[in-house]
């Protein structure tokens, strides 16, 4: 079996917890060989390979609840905060830069205090910014300078769970 | 008494204000009730009903107004103010016009006045169905920007409700009129008249008609622009903002609903980071995967052992002694590389070197004349450019 040159990095990448992403070189070779892998990683380990359109990851049995609880909390509270500010956060989450500061901000004024308080990785600007440093070793957000970022792809592992949530509401309503 | 034109559109000008205002107030209310009318009146500083009902502008209903539909209909377009209509009410263009032209068909050899007057019931019903579409598609893209910019900070759930809405009563029919690919569709009939009507402008034996097909193909052209320009903003710019309002309302619910009970509502499945350790039921397999990626059986090149030799170690009390046994020295360097040829033969660079340590040894005496010049000994290496040193013993023996 000839293993591309790439492999021991996609595995290390996938292995880290990482989102593994169109700009990366070794998306391309990841989407190329989906079977390979999908079959590699679940032989291997018992993993199961997610490959989206834009974005692939690994998942396992064993799940890293906390911190996907977590990352939904942070996302459900910035798009509420930016919607309630008025502004459409669907475009700015998928165009635009954010700062760590604004961020904090948004946290720091939400309606939704509560929870963040509640919340280890929350509470305070001191944890966001190591919760938001953590994002960016998982590629979910990519930081563009001192303290600014731009989210990834990844962010629709979210948003995707949000409308299926959203959904799910709707038709136990309708029923 | 017939009023003249010029009075009538003078007056609308100079009242415009006020005409504008009782417009929006019927838009709002289906009618114009006389409290409003008064309020409007009072607002202006002017009271113009009886000229409105003298030139038949406004019309009573009990004791309420409304415009003349004329009237309505003309201020609605030059205001843009335009309600989109349901597609059942744009599909009625796609009976009358079908209708209209199997008469035509029907009839082509009947009576020429007849055929004309149809003729040009089709261009007008052609009219109207284009204008019926543009209005359709500029309302529906203005309440959609309005809804996406949110000036009105209409909540998200309605939203929701308002763009689904739109989406599935005005502009997937709108699309369904307008799909070329779709028989029954208004827009792949209008290709059919113009096929026909192509054809008939050329050949028919009356001129007049041919003239009136003329004009009709030629507004069947303009028409197919028109429609295929509304086709387009409706699927490229229409569809995807409304469709982008309806996902980032619907992303928002789920959001909301998640943070009503954060921590009793399964979340997306994340990778757990593993230590590999040695003893872990995965051990086998991670080292099996690690070998498997290295197991490529490369040439392997061993090299010939190296031969080693003995290596030299200075016995500094050896050669010193030999020093001292033929002190004095009038050339240290002299006397090194003799000793040196002696002893091994040939001259190293490393032992010179070592020898020459014996000049730091406290009980030879030195000296140095600089007026002699630097002598040069070769060495297995290098040449090297050494002073004149003599060495005796310290003191007297």
């Amino acid at each position: 079996m000839e293993y591309s040159k790439n492999h021991k990095q996609i595995v290390e990448d996938l292995m880290a917890g990482r989102f593994i992403l169109p700009s990366n070189k070794n998306f391309l070779e990841l989407k190329e060989k989906e079977k390979f892998y999908e079959d590699f990683f679940k032989a291997s380990f018992g993993h199961d390979l997610i490959m989206k359109q834009d974005y692939a990851f690994l998942v396992s049995d064993e799940t890293n609840e906390m911190l996907s609880r977590d990352i939904c909390i942070f996302f459900a509270i910035l798009c509420y905060e930016l919607d309630k500010d008025g502004r459409n956060f669907l475009d700015l989450i998928n165009y635009s830069e954010f700062e760590y500061a604004q961020v904090n901000d948004y946290f720091e004024n939400s309606s939704y205090l509560d929870v963040v308080r509640n919340n280890s990785r929350l509470r305070d600007s001191s944890t966001r910014n190591e919760f938001m440093d953590s994002m960016d070793r998982r590629n979910i957000i990519e930081k563009t300078g001192n303290q600014k970022f731009v989210f990834t792809a990844a962010h629709r592992n979210f948003t995707d769970f949000a409308m299926e949530l959203a959904k799910t509401k709707i038709s136990d309503v309708e029923a | 008494m017939r009023i003249e034109p010029k009075t009538i559109i003078r007056f609308t000008l100079e009242y415009f204000d006020i005409i504008r205002d009782m417009f929006d107030a019927q838009v709002a209310e289906g009618l114009l009730k006389q409290e409003h009318l008064n309020d409007i009146y009072s607002k202006h500083n002017r009271n113009i009903e009886s000229q409105l009902l003298e030139y038949k502008i406004l019309r009573r209903v009990g004791s309420d107004f409304d415009f003349r539909q004329e009237y309505f209909l003309f201020l609605k377009f030059i205001l843009e103010e335009f309600r989109p209509l349901l597609p059942e009410h744009i599909e009625k263009y796609n009976y009358s016009i079908t209708e209209l032209f199997r008469k035509i068909k029907q009839d082509i050899f009947g009576d020429k006045e007849v055929l004309d007057s149809r003729l040009k019931n089709l261009q007008n019903e052609i009219r109207e169905f284009v204008s019926a579409v543009e209005h359709n598609t500029i309302s529906l893209l203005e309440q959609t920007r309005a809804l996406k910019a949110n000036l009105e900070k209409v909540d998200y759930r309605e939203k929701v409700q308002r763009a689904s809405f739109w989406i599935d009563y005005y502009i997937i029919p709108l699309n369904r009129i307008l799909d070329v690919t779709h028989n029954e569709s208004v827009i792949s009939k209008l290709y059919a008249i113009s096929e026909f009507v192509n054809n008939k402008r050329l050949n028919f034996y009356d001129e007049g008609i041919r003239i009136s097909f003329e004009h009709l193909y030629f507004q069947l052209i303009q028409t197919n622009d028109d429609l295929l320009k509304q086709s387009r903003i409706l699927t490229h710019e229409l569809l995807p903002l409304i469709e982008r309002i309806r996902t980032e309302s619907t992303i928002l619910t789920g959001f909301i609903s998640f943070l009503r009970n954060p921590y009793k509502t399964d979340v997306p499945k994340l990778f757990k980071r593993k230590n590999n350790m040695v003893f872990s039921s995965n051990a086998a397999l991670n080292a099996k995967a690690f070998l498997e990626q290295f197991a490529k059986d490369d040439t392997i090149y061993v090299e010939d052992a190296i031969e080693t030799t003995d290596r030299w170690i200075f016995d500094k009390d050896y050669f010193k002694d030999k020093l001292k046994e033929n002190l004095p020295v009038e050339n240290f360097f002299d006397w090194a590389s003799l000793t040196l040829k002696k002893e091994y033969r040939n001259i190293e660079t490393v032992k010179l070197f070592a020898l020459t340590t014996l000049l730091f040894e406290d009980d030879l005496q030195l000296e140095f004349d600089e007026k002699k010049k630097n002598k040069k000994i070769k060495t297995d290496e290098y040449t090297l450019k050494v002073p004149n040193i003599a060495v005796s013993n310290y003191g007297i023996f």
